[in-house]
């Protein structure tokens, strides 16, 4: 998949030359793969105790949020810092909904999307004017302002303390049913995002990624390239945070807060960014090796600080970047890089 | 609303646009110089208010340390600044802006770590020296004398950030990797050397305007985070790169937290994102920044 993304041909064809012949194996690799990884899944919650069940299915939640948010930054090259503010509306639109209309569940969620498409409708339309870093800076922002709504509107909100309470059917009360509830709205979420990554939409944003000037040149507006795909990102990491409701059957500021936004952009980076599934990969890693080092080690902050600076320096592609040869290129090619550095400055 | 109320509140603006000012300086000054961004610049900040509280003593005992240690923390910072330079940042200079934010994200995470380590998770309070510790009495009101001593600070620093990049050869060597870093090396600077000494100089003023800050408010872990994203604001609203822009990023912010909390005591945190937004919406560069070549 890797190698796929990253050759992908500048100008977008209509059909991508890929898809039309693909070899078998290639099949196998697309189709195949999800398709065990789906049944492992289903097998795994009758198997596993709750406990760690409700750990697998914050990893699934944390895995759209990765995707949704590597849709901007791996596939768009926007570095958003303010996905929070998505996720946290998703969390918050259940909550409000139940605590002040006893709106039912399903009808919550199935309104999540579109809110967190209008949302993002309006905050992508003015930070997409800024570009690069005043962009990741301006989405930080957007999210710290709605951080601050949610902590300081205490009659909607109810501020500080949080939305806690039965807001979710008592059906998805059950671990097993609200796993499985989550799985398959994952993997109906992840193959859409895998549609709009594939399609000539996704092909143009990765051209706008490579060289903007060139494919504006071409005759492409790229700001409604990138908003759209600001909006796709932000209707899914709505639904993300929605998901998060169904395990904490809660809402709070802090999941509004900047260094939430900084998840799903870490996840990405850990897993590889420039594979489809690599944020979800990655969102395995964070969620387990948090687990395991505030178990063993105790020093999470450090070991994950240590651990980025790293993968920042050395292995660009992420740990899906170890699965293809072309990871393993660009890896050799970063301590090359620092060798003659070396030689230079020493 | 009397006037006194507002007069107060007005200083306490431009106090905060005191600190905010000596720490975004420190930023957008590697911003220009090296198009560095640094997302562990309040690591630094947060190191410096520890330091200070450490030397000085919660319980009040060594207040007469107060001066030195405002010198201390500065140095020992800069220091931990150069040591960074050094280690990471010789290696990110040239990588786009998504590499850096990430590395030093990850240094953010090992600096938060290792604080936690060393002073734990309580906060501290420090007790400033007497002589800048009472009140100041202007036109019947009075104001507390050490809102004086920061702004004092920050425009000392203002004044000495103008002399260095104006009138020193290190200045004019700074100003002239912000144009053009390939033709200075030619011309026989030590380009990363020069990296380092921006850099350590920026550490420095973060460092500087958390010892100097630590009076003002309880020093604890998580400042590092909170400050980070108010210089950023500052740095950006100015321009990135311009400390002229910083300035008035500074002040910008300053009394519009002030205004703020006169208006909509509930709501004044909001309002320095609202002007980041307003400000970027209509010019996207910051007010004195150029755009991105």
């Amino acid at each position: 998949m890797a190698d796929q993304v990253q050759q992908a041909p500048v100008v977008a064809p209509a059909r991508s030359a890929a898809s039309t012949r693909a070899a078998p194996l290639e099949i196998a690799r697309r189709v195949g793969l999800p398709a065990v990884l789906l049944v492992v899944l289903v097998v795994l919650s009758f198997v596993l105790p709750t406990a760690r069940l409700l750990v697998l299915q914050n990893v699934l939640v944390l895995s759209l949020f990765a995707v949704a948010t590597n849709l901007l930054l791996g596939y768009g090259g926007l570095v958003s810092f303010g996905q929070a503010a998505f996720y946290g509306l998703g969390a918050y639109i259940i909550g409000t909904t139940w605590l002040h209309y006893r709106l039912p569940f399903w009808i919550a969620f199935v309104i999540t999307p579109f809110i967190g498409a209008f949302v993002a409708l309006v905050i992508g339309a003015l930070a997409l004017r800024t570009r690069r870093l005043y962009f990741a800076l301006l989405t930080l922002a957007f999210s710290q302002l709605f951080f601050t709504i949610a902590e300081k509107w205490y009659g909607f909100t109810l501020g500080d303390n949080g939305i806690f309470g039965p807001m979710i059917p008592s059906k998805l009360a059950d671990p097993q049913a609200g796993f499985l509830f989550v799985l398959a709205v994952v993997a109906v979420s992840l193959l859409l995002l895998w549609k709009v990554v594939n399609s000539p939409f996704g092909l143009t944003l990765r051209a706008i990624r490579e060289n903007r000037e060139r494919t504006e040149a071409l005759g492409v507006n790229v700001y409604w390239h990138q908003l759209l795909a600001f909006v796709i990102s932000g209707a899914f990491c709505a639904i993300a945070g929605a998901l998060f409701v169904v395990h904490d059957q809660s809402a709070y500021p802090q999941l509004l807060d900047w260094t939430k936004s900084g998840d799903p952009v870490l996840a990405a980076v850990i897993g590889g960014m420039y594979t489809f599934l690599g944020p979800a990969l990655g969102a395995l890693i964070y969620q387990y090796g948090h687990d395991l080092i505030v178990e063993y080690i105790s020093h999470w902050q450090l070991v994950l600080g240590i651990v980025l600076v790293l993968i920042v320096l050395f292995m660009p592609d992420g740990v899906a970047g170890l699965f293809t040869v072309s990871g393993w290129r660009r890896a050799g090619e970063r301590v090359r890089q620092l060798r003659h550095w070396r030689a230079k400055v020493g | 609303m009397d006037v006194g109320n507002i007069a107060i509140q007005l200083l306490s603006g431009l106090t905060v646009a005191g600190y905010l000012f000596i720490v975004s300086a420190g930023l957008t000054l590697a911003f220009g110089a090296m198009r560095l961004i640094n997302i562990a610049h309040g690591s630094y900040y947060m190191y410096g208010a520890f330091i200070v509280a450490v030397i000085v003593g919660s319980t009040g005992a060594h207040v007469d340390r107060f001066w030195l240690a405002l010198i201390v923390a500065a140095l020992i910072v800069a220091a931990i600044g150069a040591a960074t330079d050094l280690i990471v940042m010789q290696r990110i200079y040239n990588k786009e802006h998504l590499t850096q934010l990430l590395a030093t994200f990850g240094l953010l995470y090992v600096f938060a770590d290792v604080a936690l380590q060393i002073w734990g998770g309580g906060f501290r309070s420090v007790r400033p020296p007497g002589v800048i510790a009472g009140q100041v009495r202007l036109g019947g009101h009075s104001f507390p004398a050490y809102d004086f001593f920061v702004m004092g600070v920050a425009i000392a620093v203002g004044i000495a950030m103008w002399l260095l990049l104006q009138r020193t050869r290190l200045g004019w060597r700074i100003r002239a990797a912000v144009e053009d870093p390939e033709l200075l090396s030619v011309m026989g600077t030590n380009v990363p050397r020069l990296a380092t000494t921006v850099f350590t100089l920026g550490a420095l003023l973060a460092g500087l305007a958390g010892a100097v800050v630590a009076p003002l408010i309880s020093v604890a872990p998580g400042l590092d985070t909170s400050i980070l994203v108010q210089a950023f604001i500052v740095a950006v609203i100015g321009g990135l790169g311009s400390i002229a822009g910083a300035a008035i990023g500074a002040i910008i912010i300053g009394l519009f937290q002030a205004l703020g909390v006169l208006w909509v005591p509930t709501w004044s945190s909001a309002f320095i994102y609202i002007a980041m937004i307003i400000v970027l919406v209509v010019r996207p560069w910051g007010l004195l920044g150029v755009p991105e070549r």
